[in-house]
């Protein structure tokens, strides 16, 4: 049987009468969104912390926009996206003496989700810009380790698990800190999500990071990209995704070309016994001339057909084995 | 899309434009979307020229070879067939006497217009399709109106075209439109009386024949047995009276260039104040056991993806009908 968790990332821009904007634009465009997610067979939606007020007065409540998803064959919202992308005097996650700001805004982003169905995944960036934030020390690591153990602990008591998507630009990018920090952080509080294209960037093979931490792992942001960082566009100020010189659009759907080998990963996964969601994520899927929509629709039929076969074949390599 | 329906998806909106739509790999993510929406059968509308490498019969062979080497291209996104192409005769082209303007409605065109059709003809035969969906007379506001020997005129060259098409085994679909000159019920039913009904039907498409006032639902329940394909789409509007005899009704009409200045008529299924009545006419549809095929059209609407995947979830949530 297919795999059926297929969430999405909550990027989309679609043309409005004020030019391309989210969906959030208006509750038709939002409807019109959610529809076109269900009819390609997507079940979880993952999104982010600042959307939820506004689906909130959208829908009458942040569950009430999760029954919407539900009538339109969604089983819940899977997972939100927290981030402190710039380091400011507020919040820097690699300053200790903004940790309980954070800690606050996290609890204040628990708060919203209450009475949802079972959010599973409270993601975050743990870290700022690397240019913000070097030099990068062990310190620095330990720090950063424990602002999200502290974290985990809150969102753990809300039912939720905190995992951590690792930029390529951000503080922590290489193998080795990738390492040191799931190892600075309680296997029991912090866990891993693995960004295909932001570690294949950073130079870091995601498939052989999830075999060596399929046991932190608690899901993936399946995007493709068509290149790996050589010119150390990781530390341009003040944003290396839009501003890097040498590479204008590092993100891509799968099945574009890109350098991630999915079915491989896909193997690894059934072979590995993980049984979470899997989530598909267009960034700034517009550069070029792209459209959202049809990015989606290219994804899902990778999913469909070449992903489907990987699952399938993997799986009939597990019971062979047995 | 599993049903007892047979369902198909028209590629017109991508192909917006002479120059666009041109790339292979931009086709292919056009044929996985439709395909990821649950259609694994397409229909072709007709252009003109080198760019029009997935409508112009010619130029699809000059890019893939031969009728099995376009199947294949399909293939490659999981799309395994074609059940329809669209072509109008009316429409000027490269490929038909250098951008000759003729039409059905002047005897001395008609010899012309049947040599025109063997190209389709032959393609659609030879890469199995089923319908050959035609314009079957231009819009009223370019010539006098039709009185009914005009009407048999027009008549007359689809019949000709329709021996073609049924000794190639496929069928031969009038397509009314709302600006055609053949406008009311009473002259379509004229159009259709004066063709035979063994090689000759109907191509009914619920938004076009909203917009020009006849309903699509009462009129397939008068008429299905000469109704053999369908093009399914909304509207929010209908024609409030003679909009379609305005000078250049293509823009002064349908695209908003003046009277009420509507810019876009057509709409994906579910649209809000949407005026056809889809699930009805689908229902009358599976009343009939409507053999041919069901093909929705996001025509002149906007992102074609989007609106392939709100058809979709219309399909799949509004009509019940099962993706895969």
């Amino acid at each position: 049987m297919a795999w059926t968790k297929w969430s999405y990332m909550d990027h989309w821009v679609t043309e409005t009468p004020q030019g391309p904007q989210p969906p959030s634009f208006n509750r038709a465009y939002m409807d019109r969104y959610v529809k076109q997610l269900s009819a390609l067979g997507f079940t979880g939606f993952d999104t982010f912390f600042f959307y939820l007020p506004l689906y909130a007065g959208m829908y009458g409540g942040v569950p009430g926009f999760e029954r919407f998803l539900q009538d339109n064959g969604f089983e819940k919202i899977t997972g939100i996206f927290s981030a402190y992308p710039s380091a400011t005097r507020y919040t820097a996650p690699h300053v200790r003496e903004t940790h309980d700001r954070i800690v606050a805004d996290c609890t204040n982003t628990l708060r919203m989700c209450e009475g949802l169905t079972g959010v599973e995944n409270f993601i975050v960036m743990p870290t700022s810009t690397y240019h913000q934030s070097e030099p990068v020390t062990d310190d620095t690591i330990k720090v950063v380790a424990d602002l999200w153990n502290r974290v985990g602990r809150l969102t753990l008591e809300h039912g939720m698990t905190t995992t951590c998507h690792f930029e390529f630009w951000g503080a922590i990018r290489t193998r080795e800190q990738v390492d040191t920090f799931l190892e600075y952080t309680d296997p029991e509080l912090v866990h891993f999500f693995c960004d295909t294209a932001q570690h294949t960037i950073a130079g870091v093979d995601p498939v052989q990071l999830f075999r060596d931490h399929s046991d932190r792992c608690t899901g993936f942001h399946f995007k493709d990209t068509k290149n790996v960082d050589e010119h150390e566009a990781y530390r341009t100020p003040p944003d290396p995704e839009l501003m890097a010189p040498e590479v204008t659009r590092w993100f891509y759907e799968m099945g574009e070309g890109g350098l991630v080998d999915f079915p491989a990963l896909m193997k690894e996964i059934v072979a590995s016994g993980y049984d979470g969601w899997l989530t598909v994520e267009h960034d700034k899927a517009e550069l070029g001339g792209g459209s959202y929509a049809e990015a989606t629709a290219v994804a899902k039929w990778y999913i469909d057909n070449v992903l489907a076969e990987a699952e399938a074949e993997a799986r009939a390599e597990l019971e062979a084995a047995r | 899309m599993r049903d007892t329906l047979r369902w198909a998806y028209a590629l017109n909106q991508w192909n917006v434009r002479l120059d666009v739509f041109v790339r292979h790999e931009e086709q292919q993510r056009a044929l996985k979307t439709v395909s990821a929406c649950g259609f694994d059968t397409i229909e072709l509308a007709s252009g003109t020229g080198r760019w029009d490498n997935i409508s112009r019969p010619e130029v699809i062979l000059a890019n893939h070879g031969s009728h099995e080497g376009f199947l294949d291209f399909l293939r490659r996104a999981k799309v395994q067939g074609v059940s329809s192409i669209f072509w109008d005769p009316q429409a000027p082209t490269e490929e038909e006497e250098g951008y000759a303007f003729r039409s059905t409605a002047n005897p001395g065109d008609s010899d012309a217009i049947v040599e025109w059709a063997e190209p389709f003809v032959d393609f659609l035969a030879g890469v199995g399709g089923e319908q050959l969906v035609v314009r079957p007379v231009g819009s009223a506001w370019m010539s006098p109106p039709l009185d009914p020997d005009g009407i048999k005129v027009v008549g007359d060259v689809w019949n000709r075209i329709g021996e073609l098409t049924s000794a190639a085994g496929l069928g031969l679909a009038l397509h009314y439109d709302c600006l055609g000159a053949v406008h009311t019920q009473e002259e379509l039913v004229g159009l259709l009386d004066a063709t035979d009904p063994a090689t000759v039907g109907l191509a009914l498409d619920t938004a076009e024949f909203t917009i020009g006032g006849i309903d699509p639902v009462a009129f397939y329940r008068e008429h299905a047995d000469r109704v053999t394909h369908v093009h399914l789409k909304d509207t929010r509007y209908a024609d409030a009276g003679e909009e379609y005899r305005m000078p250049g009704a293509e823009s002064t009409m349908l695209k908003g260039g003046a009277g009420r200045r509507i810019e876009r008529w057509f709409y994906e299924l579910g649209t809000e104040g949407g005026l056809v009545d889809v699930t009805g006419f689908v229902a009358a549809l599976r009343e009939r056991d409507f053999p041919g095929w069901v093909v929705v059209e996001s025509d002149h609407g906007g992102n074609p993806a989007e609106l392939a995947m709100l058809n979709s979830w219309y399909l799949q949530r509004e009509l019940g009908v099962p993706k895969s």
